[in-house]
């Protein structure tokens, strides 16, 4: 299993969730967060802008989901056809164990 | 080490950091979040509730007001929860899995939470710089 955390655009959230749920993927995790990527933040006139708001969206997935996650992300997060700076980023790391509280089961 | 990330329910924040003292893991951090499960497929799951939720509608057009109600039981919309993410000794993870799955389960059947447990490479205690280990 795998833990994907999904730093995209605050405008494109409920796009990028209608396309997961599309694609069979309900569950999500989603977090308000501010940030900065490799180009340092914006500057606009003498004013630096490092604290960029995104959300992230965090999700448990299988290991036969994830590439397919991982497309409808990047396809459904991107702002045009080349995509631009600051439409975010995915990570992914590694899940060991997942339970459910309601159930106790040791699954997703 | 572990990572123990757990998405609980609002007001059952206070009995799960009780739950983590009892188990003997104190510190935690926690973050409001919002989030949603797997969709309801088997609808006999919410029924219950779907009744007790349209009794309180009374007197309302009824489509609109199931319509609503459907939106907030089958698991589209996203609901505020409670993330708390505490890191570890690999001896205790079990134990506040246990603890976090007794303070946090209801007779909802769904929305009760998620546990999940990721590695954790590295600590370091910023004020001495101890790793590893002791500087949980």
């Amino acid at each position: 299993m795998y833990l994907i955390k999904a730093v995209v655009r605050p405008e494109k959230r409920d796009e990028v969730l209608y396309e997961l749920t599309s694609a069979g993927f309900n569950a999500a995790t989603v977090v308000d967060v501010v940030g900065r990527g490799k180009q340092k933040g914006i500057k606009i006139g003498n004013i630096v802008y490092d604290e960029i708001p995104k959300v992230m969206i965090i999700m448990a997935v299988q290991e036969t989901d994830k590439d397919d996650i991982i497309s409808v992300i990047m396809r459904s997060a991107k702002t045009s056809e080349k995509g631009a700076f600051g439409d975010g980023k995915i990570f992914v790391s590694p899940l060991e164990e997942a339970y459910t509280v309601s159930s106790g089961a040791k699954e997703l | 080490m572990k990572e123990i990330i757990a998405v609980v329910r609002m007001n059952k924040t206070n009995a799960t950091k009780k739950a983590l003292i009892d188990s003997g893991a104190a510190g935690f951090t926690a973050l409001k979040v919002m989030g949603r499960g797997r969709l309801v497929e088997d609808k006999s799951l919410i029924a219950t509730r779907k009744a007790n939720m349209m009794e309180m509608a009374l007197g309302e057009d009824t489509r609109e007001a199931e319509a609503l109600i459907d939106g907030f039981l089958d698991g589209q919309r996203l609901i505020p929860r409670r993330m708390f993410h505490i890191i570890a000794k690999d001896a205790e993870v079990q134990p506040i899995i246990a603890a976090i799955m007794g303070a946090n389960r209801t007779d909802n059947k769904v929305g009760d939470g998620k546990i999940f447990v990721l590695p954790i490479a590295d600590v370091v205690r910023v004020r001495t710089a101890e790793r590893g280990e002791t500087a949980l």
